[in-house]
């Protein structure tokens, strides 16, 4: 155990360098990662990773498994974003074997990627605060996610994993006496709006721990291919929704949400993707409004039996891709299908943090070891759950476990609240 | 129920991942917000299996996690419990076959409850340490 | 400025012919796909090209020049002799209704499965090309680093997960987790065999149903 010191980051004798490592149980969509850090007294010099302790072979199962059976799994490739997966997967399909998806099953499918979004936001916000040290925030903010949850659960049956997309449409259809619970959870949320924008964004200390910390340039978020709020908060106004739309975005009004929606200058840092995330939010919520009221009539489904739509798939023969804007970011499968065969040929998930990997690298260099939970945690890596953290320096060995690393953080919330230096 | 003096009216609970989807992580820290509300109970969720009477394990624990969870459990102090979340601890749940996965949990650490679900709800996981409580109170009377 | 960038918009039609200049014989096929959905009012676009594997880096560097691309990932399959690699590229984001996804498909001979890197161009294809390394067996030459991303240390070399052939997963590396505690399937369907059979009663059928 190392000695409880001070909170004054002590003076590094020149040349120093200590190897930290930090992991594997961490925030990665599907998997935890394993940090090795550099730092040099309190800094951040050099940043490597080593994923993988999560890999369950999931696409290897794909070749051996029919198309519906593989809904199931990719809905459980992430627990936070089940219809991320299952969708664009649903896609892929539909494009390699020509099925034609009726329109109300577009409109529905929308509701439900929007709803996953609002609870996935929020979850990351409470997240967020956790690691800041703001714990009433915690509770607050998954306090208030119950609702959104307690909605899908009573249009889906599960709070998470719902399992109602079918290739070809949906298994289960909104009826119209459900559409008031929805508006009852909408006008919740909106009322709560401005409540949420003025807890997470007006706090002296939040801004002064998140503005400028973990920034990433414009040019590198386009370079290191980066997706999702990530890429938005550096400034480049790109979405999968606005930009190539699917489902039933190419009918409504959507346009991408940036920092510059609050007014003020891009930064690129964690302030900024507070503020996407939190606007997307609200987004969320008007377009669920607007799914609902323009919602055509018509099947749900283009296949009535589900042995038409495996007899169908078989037969099937070709390559599709889909994708899909999730809360993190793009999520992409490749689905190549074979004829008269049921298992998928080649299957291919992309998740939204694997793009986000790369640009830790970059966001980490020249932040303090108390700022690494929260850049870490910013860029939304499903759950915040680092492990251990060991220093191993000058063949000394001491292991600083998750809630020091946590307290380092909260140090520097209260060092700052009471005046000291940051 | 009586609660011995030995734990003094409270369980800390530690949770590890070993390569789950976090359907079952988002679950168990729902369970700790005011909704559900363990606290009550005296339960608490640490940051280190040291502190940890009960540890919550989920996922199906994968090949690079096997060593890692080892390494928890014989840090945890006796006294102690294993509970499996989820359907992937219990027998594989959706990845009931695979190159990369050591098998379900109790192929790897001896486990005392079973929490089923994909992922179980929050109530459920509280009636899982509660149970927990109730088996390590007998262990502790037995002794 | 790059002398190749191309400051105007091009439609589909127009990329695919852009290419077939540039590269010559070194496009193989093509095809443009649009995919209408929800009540029909836009689409989205994708483009397949099929390329020559060893002017790949010619072709992200067409790309580039257009407007520099986002790529999602690198996806394949095996098919037979051939190691069959797709780059996702995404085009003209930012641009409402107006992303083209320009996708170019490649084989690698599996006598000779290498490729050359593109991180030079794109840094972020690093993850997607290690990945690539271990689960096919591709060669990457010039990767900056090529170390194993996903499968664990103790993996053994020279099995490739996504391969279909002998490289590939055995059926002995696979683990059933459904039947571990368990007698053995066989020793189950033996007993259920052995045991007595039972007289089946003659089922009635239900006249209401």
């Amino acid at each position: 155990m190392i000695a409880r010191k001070e909170f004054n980051p002590p003076t590094a004798p020149a040349g120093s360098r200590i190897r930290t490592v930090i992991g594997p149980v961490h925030p990665a969509l599907k998997e935890p990662i394993k940090f090795l850090f550099e730092i040099e007294g309190e800094t951040v010099v050099d940043v490597d990773f080593a994923p993988g302790h999560a890999h369950r072979g999931i696409e290897w199962m794909g070749m051996r498994r029919n198309c519906v059976q593989i809904i199931h799994t990719a809905e459980r490739i992430c627990g936070i974003c089940g219809v991320s997966h299952s969708l664009s997967y649903c896609r892929a399909v539909e494009q390699a074997a020509g099925i034609e998806v009726p329109p109300r099953a577009d409109y529905l499918r929308t509701i439900y990627g929007e709803l996953e979004r609002i609870h996935s936001h929020l979850l990351w916000a409470g997240v967020a605060a956790l690691e800041l040290g703001f714990d009433t925030l915690f509770y607050k903010a998954w306090e208030v996610r119950e609702n959104v949850m307690d909605l899908l659960e009573y249009l889906s049956g599960n709070r998470v994993n719902y399992g109602t997309l079918q290739v070809g449409g949906m298994r289960r259809d909104i009826e119209p006496a459900q559409h008031e619970r929805i508006f009852e959870s909408m006008d919740y949320y909106t009322g709560l709006f401005d409540d949420l924008l003025e807890m997470f964004l007006d706090d002296s200390v939040m801004k002064t721990r998140c503005r400028d910390t973990g920034v990433l340039s414009r040019g590198d978020a386009m370079r290191l291919c980066t997706v999702g709020p990530t890429i938005r908060a550096s400034g480049i106004p790109t979405d999968v929704r606005q930009d190539h739309p699917y489902c039933a975005y190419g009918d409504l009004d959507f346009k991408a949400v940036t920092p510059e929606a609050l007014g003020g200058e891009v930064h690129g840092d964690v302030y900024d993707r507070i503020i996407v995330r939190l606007l997307e939010v609200k987004a969320a919520t008007q377009i669920i409004r607007e799914c609902i009221d323009k919602m055509p009539d018509g099947p749900i489904n283009a296949f009535k039996k589900l042995f038409l739509l495996l007899n169908h798939v078989k037969k099937a023969e070709g390559e599709g891709v889909g994708r899909h804007e999730a809360p993190r970011g793009e999520v992409f499968h490749y689905v190549k299908l074979a004829k008269n065969k049921e298992e998928a040929e080649a299957w291919k998930v992309k998740a939204s943090t694997y793009s986000n990997l790369m640009s830790w690298q970059t966001m980490l260099k020249g932040q303090q070891i108390a700022d690494i939970p929260i850049v870490v945690a910013s860029v939304d890596p499903c759950i915040s759950c680092t492990d251990r953290v060991a220093l191993i320096g000058d063949g000394k060995t001491s292991i600083l476990t998750n809630e020091q690393l946590r307290r380092l953080s909260r140090r520097k919330t209260e060092a700052l609240r009471s005046g000291g230096a940051p | 129920m009586t609660i011995s003096k030995a734990l003094n009216k409270s369980l800390w609970v530690y949770h590890l991942n070993s390569g789950s989807c976090n359907g079952c992580e988002i679950e168990i820290v729902a369970a700790i917000t005011p909704r559900y509300d363990p606290e009550r109970f005296g339960i608490k969720l640490v940051g280190t299996p040291r502190h940890a009477d009960v540890l919550l394990v989920t996922g199906p624990v994968t090949r690079k996690m096997k060593e890692k969870v080892l390494r928890v459990y014989e840090q945890t102090p006796d006294p102690k419990l294993v509970m499996s979340i989820g359907a992937c601890c219990i027998s594989g749940g959706p990845f009931y076959e695979s190159y990369t996965l050591e098998g379900p949990l109790d192929d790897v650490l001896p486990v005392d409850v079973y929490v089923p679900g994909c992922p179980p709800r929050p109530e459920a996981i509280t009636f899982g340490v509660v149970t927990a409580l109730r088996k390590l109170e007998e262990l502790q009377r037995r002794k | 400025m790059n002398p190749d960038s191309i400051d105007r918009l091009l439609s589909p039609a127009e990329i695919v012919e852009h290419f077939g200049r540039l590269l010559g014989d070194g496009l193989v096929a093509s095809s443009v796909y649009e995919r209408f959905e929800g009540r029909k009012t836009s689409g989205s676009v994708q483009i397949w090209l099929t390329i020559d594997r060893r002017r790949l880096k010619e072709a992200v560097r067409t790309l580039i020049g257009i407007h520099f691309p986002h790529l999602t990932v690198i996806s394949g399959c095996d098919v037979g002799d051939d190691i069959e690699l797709n780059y996702h590229f995404y085009i003209y984001y930012g641009r409402a209704r107006g992303e083209y996804g320009v996708f170019l498909k490649t084989l690698l001979p599996k006598s000779d499965p290498a490729i050359d890197t593109i991180t030079d161009m794109i840094p972020g294809a690093l993850t997607s090309e290690r990945e690539k390394q271990e689960f096919f067996g591709v060669t990457i030459t010039g990767i900056p680093d090529s170390r194993r991303m996903f499968l664990p240390d103790d993996f053994p070399e020279g099995v490739h997960p996504w391969r279909k052939d002998e490289t590939g997963i055995q059926e002995h590396m696979v683990k059933k987790l459904y039947e571990v505690g368990k007698e053995p399937v066989e020793k189950r369907r033996e007993a259920a065999a052995a045991a007595p059979q039972q007289p089946q009663q003659p089922q009635q059928p239900n006249e209401a149903s």
